[in-house]
């Protein structure tokens, strides 16, 4: 059985497309600033609430990252938190593949 | 899609809240059952766990010039149904309304709600309509992964425009603008989504192929084929 690389080959051309629309957009889309839907969602409801963002206060007390790098880097964290899951288990289950394959 | 904490009146939290919680105690059943019968089933927990994590913590660039989160929930719904996604969509929604100021407490049952029940529930019906067809597993794969990534903005559109109806036009037109919002940037990035997670499933399927069949995800049958394809 050969192996065939049909959807490498899918995911490689989505991964590009993607980028070249996301320099597509920011080369030509005026006022596109790349904020987080989460804080447009935010804008927008203070727009209907006719209030303005300032006036939601948080119903319980919440801690906020100091900085956009401290959020970074625990943005970071939970990825690489991911990332040690699943290299783990596909390392796992290689090791056991390649076991069935040597007995 | 988190809503942040504050922006949701705290009687619509508690609507969320009273909502997510029997999802997530019926989540906990159900691993425990699992896990219980079959141990092999927690690497697999792990690999479609470890996705969550990784993807929900990507905010990508999208073509209305605003930036959002891929969900990754798609492999855990086809391998554990929604309510074991649930589960593990609240502990990244936790974490990131504790440390991140992404969500909050309050407002974690309405996120949990879209992330991790609304989008998985209709994934898992469209993995449930197409199991038994003769479709191609990585194309149902793919289905599941971006349906669900798309209903969970939906929802999150839904739930917002529910407690801020527009003055005129009521729910359905703030739904309306905040499908603009929210569902409209999240178009491309659920494609792309669907199909690295189709590939992430590949490799699942290459390495161990009888937990598949012995979840019942897929049948044997189904795994052969997918094998010498693609």
């Amino acid at each position: 059985m050969t192996y065939r690389y049909t959807l490498e080959l899918i995911a490689g051309m989505a991964v590009v497309a993607f980028c070249v629309l996301f320099l597509y957009t920011s080369a030509t889309m005026s006022g596109a600033e790349f904020a987080g839907s989460d804080n447009v969602g935010s804008a927008l409801i203070a727009e209907l609430s006719g209030t303005t963002v300032e006036n939601f206060q948080p119903i319980i007390p919440q801690w906020e990252p100091p900085s956009g790098e401290i959020e970074a880097c625990l943005f970071a964290l939970q990825a690489a938190v991911g990332g040690i899951l699943v290299g783990m288990v596909f390392g796992f289950w290689y090791g056991q593949a390649r076991g069935k394959i040597a007995e | 899609m988190h809503i942040m904490e504050g922006f949701l009146p705290w009687q619509w939290c508690l609507v969320w809240w009273l909502i997510a919680l029997p999802c997530l105690m019926l989540g906990v059943w159900q691993l425990k059952k699992l896990l219980g019968a079959d141990r092999e089933a927690l690497p697999l927990l792990g690999v479609t766990g470890g996705f969550v994590f990784i993807l929900s913590s990507l905010k990508l660039p999208s073509v209305t010039g605003s930036c959002s989160h891929p969900t990754g929930t798609g492999l855990a719904t086809v391998s554990f149904g929604p309510w074991v996604t649930a589960l593990t969509c609240a502990i990244v929604l936790l974490f990131q309304s504790l440390f991140l100021a992404h969500g909050g407490l309050s407002v974690l049952g309405a996120n949990i709600v879209s992330m991790g029940i609304v989008g998985p529930l209709v994934g898992y019906g469209v993995y449930r309509l197409l199991r038994d067809t003769s479709l191609n597993v990585y194309l149902t794969v793919f289905l599941v992964t971006a349906l669900a990534d798309m209903f969970t903005y939906v929802t999150t559109s839904l739930e917002l425009a529910l407690a801020y109806p527009a003055e005129t036009g009521g729910v359905v037109s703030s739904f309306i603008l905040f499908m603009g919002v929210f569902a409209v940037t999240q178009v491309p990035l659920a494609i792309v989504e669907g199909i690295v997670l189709a590939l992430v499933f590949k490799y699942i399927l290459t390495l161990k192929p009888d937990i598949l069949a012995r979840l019942n995800i897929f049948s044997e049958k189904q795994i052969e084929a997918a094998r010498s394809e693609c």
